[in-house]
């Protein structure tokens, strides 16, 4: 009697979850299977196409300049972008941890740029980056008069560009998360530490860094993979440009798919990127599960 | 257990936010509440403030009641949604503005149908420039597929003040243009300006083959390669700038109102102009293109936006309605009145834009003139024309010779052609 309850009582979160793994079914399992299907055929809506070839979407993908170029930069602006969340946002976090006057304001205005939609500042990023009209140069030019600059006109500069406007708009939101972890740490560890002498440095070393290690690594899952799938920054403010320098490897797949309408081909570079995301989230999910995050 | 279903949630999950191309992108938001409408028009004409007074006139002189969907004013979010839903059968749009890259993209894929029999029949179609309607609008079929709702010119404009302050009074040569470069350049202004975003910058990569009487379509041409050089050196000399290169129309007006440029290439009739107090005789106004070419010929590019109908439509003779209207007086005037757009019909012309009217005088020259064409472009069209834009840029950046942009030119009119 008390088996068959157990059962069904183990049951009941499965039935309730039911429904929610039907739309699931329906919004992931079916796109991602098609996407699939349709990465080995050759689709050109404009064309009249839909044949069967393979890998030969696979093999392109890797022959073509475009694409290479674009997972050059996804490569580099995962990398630096993450390097700085963590970095900056823990400082950030910090920071807004400590007590002082309008603590609370500034922990609230600190969100806004995360409020705000990646396309429009995407675009108020385009014209903030003008060298007529733009804010940056105008602030620089207070110091440096005889400063000209076109920021998005040259490779290096314009990735710089597209980085420095995702860590405005996303760091924010990342140290606030930091900073809920802050909040979990006793301040007697702290006390504790000082009447044992420990520095501040030491502080920060032993104390803080390894009881937010694990938070922080949990919080580099989902803004990678943002990062990796991010478009709409790119598509805002430089449409990819200058050539295919600040072409993201979402924003060419989402040009190739609904611009150029070549499916089969940008299902192909969908399931890389697929596959990409499932290894990075493997590593990390095996990395915060490992016993040197354990508290 | 637990942690093996969660990982497969994440992958779930992550899967989802990678794969996006496999689902139906949603309908774009009616500007209008729903209700009995007779047809629904997909318009880039909602952001003008006169737009209502439009709709108004249209809906009147048709008997139509007209739904509007605001299509998106980026150029490229627009074209995305419109070939969502053409390529997708959604058939809650009847009629659809595209411009000359939409049309020439779909006029041979079956989404659009044909008008020889219902509105651009022979003698309609006879009062619309013949080498437009030809090479823009018709299909392989010989099926007219959209109505030209105007007539535009990329037109040569020129600084008034600026050709005063320098004391040149026209800009008919090569000679007269580089003379005018030099004059004008220095102290962060330039004797050119453009729209160098690479899906912009292949009108006036387009246009100076033209003007050097080279070929778009074949870049083993020596005038393609002498027209590129000279756009090359004017970056070299300091009399076009290369902050140019992500500019877009809405960044380069600011700086032609400003007094940035001297000259540069424009559509359209000079709205943003005169919305800034600055369109005039004495400040920018457009003049007669040069002649570059050995043989004295001028060149200019044509466009203009077609009503379109969509084939999975459900309301065809509305929709045919309409487009009647729109080939007719009535139709033209309005969009002449409202929208500031010159008649496609060149005897509707005429009779609708006043001889006052500076842009009528300035078009009848250019007509007579120039060596009057549709753009050059190809099925594949926006690919084609971002993939020239981007090695132009390129090449504009020193990053490629000459060379390796003209035969990579050649490549991509092979690819694509």
């Amino acid at each position: 009697m008390y088996r068959s309850k157990s059962k069904a009582m183990a049951l009941l979160p499965w039935l309730l979850v039911l429904p929610v793994v039907i739309l699931r079914a329906f919004t992931t399992i079916y796109p991602v299977t098609k996407t699939i299907r349709d990465s080995f055929f050759d689709i050109r809506l404009l064309a009249g196409k839909n044949v069967f070839c393979g890998f030969e979407n696979y093999i392109r993908m890797f022959h073509d300049p475009k694409v290479l170029i674009s997972i050059q930069f996804t490569v580099i602006f995962v990398f630096v972008s993450m390097f700085f969340h963590i970095t900056l946002g823990v400082l950030l976090a910090m920071a807004l941890n400590m007590k002082f006057k309008g603590q609370r304001f500034l922990r609230t205005i600190v969100l806004i740029p995360w409020a705000m939609p990646s396309v429009v500042a995407g675009m108020a990023a385009k014209w903030a980056f003008n060298n007529d009209y733009g804010l940056i140069n105008d602030l620089i030019r207070r110091i440096v008069p005889s400063f000209q600059y076109n920021w998005l006109i040259y490779r290096g500069s314009a990735r710089a560009a597209v980085i420095a406007v995702d860590l405005w708009k996303d760091l924010p939101f990342f140290a606030i998360l930091v900073l809920s972890n802050l909040q979990f740490i006793s301040g007697d560890l702290y006390e504790a530490a000082k009447v044992d002498g420990a520095s501040a440095r030491q502080c920060f070393t032993k104390i803080t860094l390894p009881l937010i290690a694990k938070g922080v690594a949990t919080l580099c899952i989902p803004f990678t993979l943002w990062r990796l799938t991010s478009f709409d920054l790119v598509y805002s403010m430089t449409s990819g440009g200058p050539g295919e320098d600040t072409a993201l490897i979402a924003y060419r797949i989402t040009t190739e798919a609904f611009t150029n309408l070549n499916i089969g081909y940008a299902s192909a570079m969908a399931v890389v990127l697929f596959l990409i995301m499932m290894a990075f989230s493997l590593i990390n999910m095996r990395i915060t599960g490992s016993k040197k995050f354990e508290t | 257990m637990k942690r093996r279903t969660g990982r497969m949630l994440s992958l779930a999950l992550s899967a989802g936010m990678a794969l996006g191309c496999g689902a139906v992108p949603a309908m774009a938001e009616s500007t209008e509440a729903s209700g009995d409408y007779d047809l629904t028009l997909y318009s880039i004409q909602t952001t003008d403030p006169e737009f209502k007074d439009w709709l108004s006139d249209v809906e009147s002189g048709t008997g139509l009641k007209i739904n509007v969907i605001a299509a998106p004013t980026d150029s490229d979010t627009r074209q995305q949604k419109v070939t969502t839903m053409l390529s997708t059968g959604d058939s809650s749009v009847d009629i659809i503005e595209i411009n000359d890259e939409m049309s020439t993209t779909f006029k041979n894929s079956g989404w659009l149908e044909g008008l020889n029999d219902t509105v651009m029949t022979d003698d309609v179609r006879d009062k619309f420039a013949k080498g437009y309607v030809d090479q823009m609008i018709t299909n392989v079929d010989g099926q007219v597929i959209g109505v030209p709702s105007y007539t535009g010119y990329l037109a040569f404009w020129v600084n008034q003040q600026i050709m005063d302050e320098v004391g040149i009074k026209s800009i008919d040569t090569k000679d007269d243009f580089m003379k005018y470069m030099e004059a004008v350049s220095g102290n962060g202004r330039f004797g050119y300006g453009g729209s160098w975003e690479k899906t912009y910058v292949f009108n006036e990569i387009a246009q100076f083959v033209n003007m050097f009487g080279g070929d778009y379509y074949d870049w083993t041409n020596p005038h393609n390669k002498e027209a590129m050089e000279f756009l090359h050196e004017l970056v070299q000399k300091g009399y076009t700038s290369l902050d140019q290169l992500p500019d877009k129309y809405e960044q380069m007006n600011p700086k032609a109102i400003d007094g940035k440029y001297g000259c540069w290439f424009m559509w359209g009739t000079g709205t943003d102009y005169a919305n800034a107090d600055m369109l005039g005789d004495d400040k920018i106004h457009m003049a007669m293109v040069p002649s570059f070419a050995e043989d004295g010929s001028r060149s200019i590019f044509t466009d203009s936006w077609s009503y379109v109908l969509n084939a999975a439509s459900e309301h065809k003779d509305a929709a045919v309605k309409f487009l009647q209207y729109m080939t007719g007086k009535d139709g033209m005037e309005a969009s002449y009145k409202y929208f500031d757009r010159y008649p496609a019909r060149a005897d509707l012309a005429e009779e609708i834009v006043p001889d006052s009217n500076p842009v009528k005088k300035m078009y009848a020259e250019y007509a007579k003139e120039c060596n009057v064409q549709g753009r050059p472009m190809l099925p594949q069209t926006m690919e084609f024309i971002s993939a020239m834009g981007t090695i132009f840029q390129s090449y504009m950046r020193d990053e490629i010779s000459i060379d390796d942009f003209l035969s990579q030119a050649q490549g991509y009119v092979e690819e694509y052609q």
